[in-house]
């Protein structure tokens, strides 16, 4: 039997799409990059701007989130997810089609923009590989497919040192870990050093003078792999505390280690994305339980999940930023 | 696909039912806050912990070496001692024991959930009784448990009220807790001294003195394997402990992550009652049971921990922690599980149940956040070894 039937087709989709298009959404070479074209950023660096597929596709993200939870609770209901092309087509859906218009729009990938503006700012010298970025195939790992992600690792690699990199700053929380520890298992050798952007600049900023624009209350997401994988706890709430007009306010349990996840973890959201939605339900609800008017997160994934959540909650005024926008916003870039 | 189809389907009625979502939500609430207290009124339980994770991890490399000890010196307290390979011989060798027309009283056990024991001695023509008052629920509603030390967390008090008014006939409001649980004590208490034997299973054994310890608070346990003639007792290997220190050690971190600062009660069984009270002649059986026998029981754990990374699911004690702490299990309950419940319970429904459908269902319902890891007192990594899980199964190792 091939074991490989064993695994949740929404998952096998994600899988193919990184093994053929190098990228989670299957979406064709340089439609991703397309966020960077106005910024001019040099190419042949030895210090990277990392993007990875999550924040590239925020856009695409939540239209084949809101697609895949429409079916999930349509008629077909339980039978999915088994083979999602056939269902769009059924259903009349032209997903590549919404990715283009998308992407096309340009607004998408504001907290990437902005991450850029700060590490800029900051005086950070890096380069950003835009088309020839490869995917880091952290789903791969995830999904099971450990043959298929070290292949990929090792060709990630190649292709970096081919390009000069010596060093990588990465905003994606699961791209990170994936660079960062899951890689150097599976290539010989590397020698790659793999910062978090949260880590750059809550040492960047030390000296500087924040403001937020007005006076608002705010609540940090801690996304699983960044305070879990990574560790990265107090860096972000660090940077959030040097912003003057920020109001820190937490929930009382369930923040750094003890966060709730989004519901959106490990590519669970591709194969239950209804109960998925639940749990962002569910996240959200406690994160609003502050009385924060912003909720801050730091994770493409968890973006989308939130705005889905406070969506259902049918709660307005409250906004969800990630914190690559909330300090650029303070650093008035 | 149609396991995982029907699984999905079961979770998604479970994540719709409310009832569900309540109940599980005010465990949780008291759960953290019970938990938070008993850590701080000791606070050496966390230190304990790290001390218990590295007596685990010794023990469970040398289960077989410690199951020989822990049989020896239950032998020469005058119990007799079985070594089951798999789940069907321990059921053979306690069918043998049983017979058949008897009646027993039964503590709640999960290895006894695992192998399907209850059932198993039904079918055999006994009459059996379990006597945790959760566990007695689900067997009267023939439903099955949804959280190894709650079984019946799912299930709410109005359910209860209808299922024991329909057993004593009697009109039993939902609003009286108490009347409810005196409601269950009545229907069972004459049972523990008709019962012909009792079984139970045991939270940790200490290798060195053969000595079972058993962690509760109802009393059910004292009562059923004090009463009855003959106690039976089945233990999975990975509950042995090389000495009786240790053993307590693992006691009492296990019942400090349950949420108790102490439970009511610990019973600790080494063999047969005995006197010697007339002319100092042993005599077997005085007030507690004649007969005690122990079966220690494999069925893949000797094998589960030669993996190096899936080998971390015997390192549980079964505190149940990590349940309050999963978000799916939050909205779901067990169904999110096989025999054991949420993403460790996949390693078990694979390498233990040797169930792999099931397995690869559960282990890619798992979010791999994480936060069980950071609950668990023995820092089990859940998502590394749901990971190694969904690679060999997608390898077909």
């Amino acid at each position: 039997m091939n074991r490989k039937g064993l695994i949740p087709p929404g998952l096998v989709y994600l899988a193919d799409n990184i093994t053929s298009k190098h990228n989670i959404l299957g979406a064709r070479k340089g439609s991703g990059a397309k966020w960077a074209k106005e910024l001019n950023l040099p190419k042949e660096m030895e210090t990277i701007f990392f993007a990875g597929c999550g924040y590239q596709y925020t856009g695409g993200l939540e239209s084949l989130m809101s697609l895949l939870r429409r079916m999930d609770k349509s008629v077909v209901g339980a039978e999915l997810p088994m083979g999602i092309a056939a269902f769009q087509k059924k259903l009349g859906i032209d997903l590549a089609g919404v990715y283009r218009k998308v992407l096309a729009k340009g607004n998408d990938a504001q907290p990437l923009r902005d991450a850029v503006k700060v590490l800029s700012n900051l005086g950070v010298e890096f380069g950003y590989l835009a088309d020839d970025e490869p995917c880091c195939g952290g789903p791969l790992h995830y999904i099971g497919l450990q043959v298929e992600f070290a292949k990929n690792a090792q060709e990630m690699y190649k292709e970096l040192k081919s390009l000069g990199v010596k060093r990588i700053i990465s905003i994606v929380p699961s791209c990170t870990y994936t660079l960062r520890n899951l890689i150097p298992g599976c290539v010989d050798g590397y020698d790659l050093e793999v910062k978090h952007f949260s880590e750059v600049v809550s040492e960047g900023i030390s000296s500087r003078e924040l403001r937020f624009p007005g006076e608002v209350k705010v609540t940090y997401h801690d996304p699983c792999q960044l305070a879990r994988y990574l560790g990265l706890i107090e860096e972000p709430r660090q940077i959030l505390r040097a912003i003057k007009g920020i109001k820190l306010v937490e929930t009382d349990w369930t923040k750094g280690e003890w966060a709730t996840c989004c519901g959106g973890g490990g590519g669970f959201e591709a194969v239950f994305p209804e109960l998925s939605q639940i749990l962002a339900v569910n996240r959200a609800r406690e994160l609003l339980e502050t009385g924060a008017q912003i909720i801050v997160t730091h994770c493409p994934g968890c973006i989308v999940q939130l705005r889905d959540g406070l969506k259902e909650l049918k709660t307005d005024g409250v906004e969800v930023l990630d914190l690559a926008q909330i300090v650029a916003m303070a650093m008035e870039v | 696909m149609s396991i995982f189809t029907d699984y999905k389907k079961e979770i998604m009625d479970a994540a719709h039912n409310d009832r569900i979502r309540i109940a599980l939500s005010r465990a949780i609430t008291s759960y953290r806050a019970n938990t938070n207290d008993a850590l701080k009124k000791f606070p050496h339980t966390i230190k304990m912990a790290e001390e218990v994770k590295e007596i685990k991890e010794k023990a469970i490399g040398k289960m077989e070496e410690l199951a020989q000890q822990a049989g020896e010196a239950i032998e020469s307290n005058k119990g007799k001692t079985y070594l089951a390979k798999t789940a069907n011989e321990a059921l053979n060798i306690i069918g043998n024991l049983v017979g058949k027309d008897k009646l027993i009283v039964k503590g709640k056990s999960m290895t006894g959930e695992e192998i399907e024991l209850r059932e198993h001695l039904e079918e055999l023509g006994n009459e059996v009784y379990e006597t945790d008052l959760g566990e007695f629920i689900i067997q009267k509603l023939h439903s099955r448990p949804m959280h190894i030390l709650s079984p019946a967390i799912h299930i709410p008090r109005e359910d209860v009220a209808q299922l024991f008014s329909r057993i004593t006939g009697e009109k039993l409001p939902p609003d009286n807790i108490p009347r409810l649980v005196a409601t269950a004590r009545k229907l069972l208490r004459e049972k523990y001294f008709q019962a012909d034997i009792g079984m139970s299973g045991a939270n940790v054994v200490a290798a060195d003195t053969g000595t079972l310890f058993l962690i509760e608070n109802e009393g059910n346990i004292r009562l059923a394997t004090g009463a009855p003639p003959v106690h039976i007792a089945l233990v999975g290997m990975e509950k042995l402990v090389p000495t009786f220190g240790d053993a307590c050690k693992v006691a009492e971190v296990t019942w400090r992550y349950a949420n108790y600062t102490v439970p009511s009660y610990v019973s600790l069984v080494s063999g047969p009652s005995k006197t010697g009270d007339i002319e100092k002649v042993t005599t077997y059986g005085a007030h507690g049971p004649k007969e005690f026998h122990v079966i220690f029981m494999d069925a893949g754990r000797t094998e589960l921990a030669k993996h190096p990374i899936l080998c971390q699911a015997l390192y549980c004690l079964r505190c149940g922690g990590c349940l309050y702490e999963c978000p799916v299990f939050a909205v779901t309950a067990g169904h999110f599980g096989d025999k054991y419940f949420a993403g460790i319970g996949a390693v078990w429904a694979a390498m233990i149940s040797q169930n792999v459908e099931k397995a690869a269902s559960v282990a890619y319902t798992c979010l791999t956040c994480g936060r069980c890891k950071i609950r668990c007192p023995m820092k089990i990594d859940t998502p590394e070894m749901i990971v190694e899980l969904r690679k060999l199964i997608v390898e077909g190792a």
